[in-house]
């Protein structure tokens, strides 16, 4: 199967999962909208298991490469975050159907799913490591405060995801920004940059 | 609701048909029936619903008069923290299946308990002075301390989880309080976990 047909199908089984829940979901359907024959499906992916798997991985790398593409590493960290998430919820916003397969309907599907969205938070932790040199304060921040950060901003992603919301995201980044900074920089730091977010949006 | 909270975290929402429970449960179908109406739906808000319950009263029972309220909402969070430790189907059912895989009334009872929380957490403003946070803050608490939380019981370490006080009494005051006393909150609290 050719990149541009598997990348169809991948989407088409997204589609049908967003749309008609795991129970629901017609790999035939996928298929024939993907313009993929049953021999073809067959030949790449062993399940409909199999190819949902596939799918999410795709899509879970598509967003985290969106995030960091236009993040500049010359730029203070603060900026990069700030970069980072306004790239990350305009993807989200444009596309809020691969949104819902992304935080709830592929991972709501079994723990062996959860695990993966559990995975794909994991991802971004590395990329808050550096917001611990902005601490005000001497005294080591505690152990897991990247996934606090990361955490945090997932919490007001899905919330407004799952209320059908994903389109306003954009327009949430200053407060998001926010609550991803807050316990690298402290809330007079964070504040100031959720202020320049706002102004420069 | 026990046996389901089994289930769900065994295999989720998908795993869960009544004869599974009433086998896991030892009990005849029939009684199970009897128990929850509703089917597998009933029973399993049911068991959300107890979940709340005891963490509402482990909270409670975090609360008073003689200490500053500080303490108490440290206390509560450790609460909390020791209630899920020791009950991890409970804890996976209130806080993986209950949002992300639960249908109809499990999922009211997890966003109600979660809108109690917040509004919880929202006191702390009254103790911020000029500072001003925006309105999703108390989400963002909650879900930096729920994002640790969910992965140690998706790791099946939930005995794990008192250790992490540290991190939720940070989140919880950080915005609020600024860095410096929050972190001398989160120590006090590692010394109150001890």
């Amino acid at each position: 199967m050719d990149t541009g047909r598997r990348e169809a199908l991948l989407r088409a089984m997204l589609d049908e999962l967003v749309a008609k829940g795991y129970r629901g979901l017609s790999v035939e359907a996928a298929i024939r909208a993907a313009r993929v024959s049953l021999a073809e499906f067959e030949a790449d992916f062993g399940s409909k298991d199999e190819c949902l798997y596939a799918a999410y991985q795709s899509l879970a790398d598509r967003f985290v490469a969106r995030a960091s593409a236009r993040c500049d590493a010359a730029e203070p960290w603060p900026e990069r975050v700030r970069t980072g998430l306004s790239a990350l919820l305009e993807e989200l916003a444009g596309e809020p159907r691969l949104a819902l397969a992304l935080t709830r309907a592929f991972p709501g599907i079994g723990p062996a799913t959860y695990e993966r969205y559990v995975d794909l938070l994991e991802r971004f932790v590395p990329l808050m490591e550096e917001g611990r040199a902005y601490s005000e304060v001497e005294e080591e921040l505690p152990g897991e405060v990247e996934l606090l950060a990361v955490g945090a901003a997932e919490a007001i992603i899905f919330s407004e995801v799952d209320a059908g919301r994903a389109g306003r995201l954009p327009t949430m980044l200053p407060e998001i920004l926010f609550s991803v900074l807050v316990p690298f920089m402290g809330p007079e730091r964070a504040a100031d940059e959720m202020r320049s977010a706002a102004a420069a949006t | 609701m026990e046996a389901a909270a089994e289930l769900c975290a065994e295999g989720g929402y998908e795993a869960l048909g009544e004869n599974q429970i009433a086998e896991r449960a030892g009990l005849p179908v029939a009684k199970f029936r009897e128990c929850f109406p509703g089917g597998e739906e009933q029973c399993l808000a049911e068991g959300e619903n107890a979940i709340l319950l005891e963490v509402v009263a482990a909270v409670s029972r975090s609360y008073s008069a003689d200490q500053s309220e500080w303490e108490s909402v440290t206390r509560g969070v450790k609460a909390i923290l020791e209630l899920m430790a020791e009950n991890p189907a409970f804890a996976y059912l209130g806080y993986v299946a209950a949002r992300q895989m639960a249908p109809g009334r499990a999922r009211e009872m997890y966003e109600s308990g979660h809108r109690m929380l917040e509004a919880m957490l929202e006191r702390g403003g009254e103790y911020s002075g000029d500072r001003q946070q925006p309105p999703t803050t108390a989400l963002g608490i909650l879900g930096g301390a729920e994002a640790i939380i969910r992965r140690e019981l998706v790791a099946g370490r939930a005995g794990e989880l008192p250790r992490i006080l540290t991190e939720c009494v940070y989140a919880a005051f950080v915005p609020y309080l600024g860095q410096e006393e929050a972190l001398r909150l989160a120590r006090e609290g590692e010394r109150l976990g001890r």
